[in-house]
């Protein structure tokens, strides 16, 4: 199979790796924040 | 012959007459890799833009995005629960989003699909199952070996279970990657084989061609379930991610 070459193997666990933290950082830094706050807004105008 | 889709080819290669780069090399795993990530950010950025921006009511892709983030987080309220479920919600969602967004980037003909990579999906597998570990280990100290002795086992019995339970629980490392690469390996290959099958019928004559229409709406069920299983497996990924986290911090 061609994705079982080991010459790519640190290739892409590097790669891969890099992106998903980096996905993380946006996530819990931005994403995951601006949701959060908006759930807060909203509840703070129906329950007022 | 229907692997040649998850070739991977150098896109730019970083050379240095002192040291082996190859690592460092763009290859088109990066580009699919960098692919899910601008996807997923330039989906949260358009949608947070434009005239919704700062609204109570955000746009349709908003609530798309919302929709997402209240599925994770009533799953892993439901799975971990208690006062600590919030900690891991962002592991959660990101996973849960990588792995949806490279599947359906994956569905796209001619594009790679990033989750058929076993090494890499495996690679995170053993990565969460290693950090699942150490997070019991202190959380809860030695107890946490109480984990392989399931409660009211006979005595006589434990040596024999605490065997079963830690392969059991060593399994998973593989079994949690591979269930995902599998699938997706599977399905692809599933669908490359048909369609060349189909088509080399349908290019024989008009006789042919018209009854190759037949198959060719199986295929095309077969496409709609790989949606489908693209969908189910990153759900999968993200709720036995989440259950192994239970089992971490509470042990059963």
């Amino acid at each position: 199979m061609p994705q079982l070459i080991p010459f790519f193997f640190l290739n892409q666990l590097f790669y891969g790796y890099l992106a998903l933290f980096a996905l993380l950082v946006l996530v819990s830094w931005v994403i995951l924040p601006y949701l959060l706050q908006l759930q807060i807004v909203r509840l703070l105008i129906t329950k007022l | 012959s229907p692997l040649d889709q998850f070739i991977i080819n150098n896109l730019l290669e970083i050379n240095s007459p002192f040291l082996n780069l190859s690592t460092l090399n763009f290859s088109t795993f990066s580009l699919y890799t960098l692919f899910v990530v601008l996807v997923i950010s330039l989906t949260f950025i358009l949608s947070i833009g434009g005239e919704s921006n700062n609204l109570v009511k955000g746009s349709n892709w908003l609530i798309a995005i919302e929709a997402i983030f209240d599925t994770i987080l009533n799953m892993v309220k439901g799975q971990i629960g208690g006062s600590v479920y919030g900690r891991y919600v962002p592991l959660v969602y990101t996973l849960f989003t990588f792995i949806l967004v490279a599947n359906l980037i994956g569905m796209v003909p001619y594009n790679f699909a990033l989750s058929a990579s076993l090494i890499y999906i495996i690679g995170i597998s053993v990565s969460l199952w290693i950090g699942l570990t150490i997070l019991g280990l202190f959380l809860n100290k030695a107890v946490f070996f109480s984990l392989f002795v399931p409660s009211g086992t006979p005595l006589p019995l434990v040596p024999v279970l605490v065997l079963i339970e830690l392969l059991s629980y060593t399994a998973r490392a593989i079994s949690l990657g591979l269930r995902l690469a599998a699938n997706t390996l599977s399905g692809h290959l599933l669908m490359s084989i048909l369609g060349n099958l189909v088509k080399n019928l349908m290019s024989i004559n008009y006789f042919t061609f018209i009854f190759g229409l037949i198959p060719l709406a199986g295929i095309f069920a077969i496409v709609i379930l790989e949606f489908a299983i693209a969908c189910i497996q990153a759900y999968v990924f993200a709720i036995l991610t989440s259950s192994y986290l239970k089992d971490s911090i509470y042990l059963h």
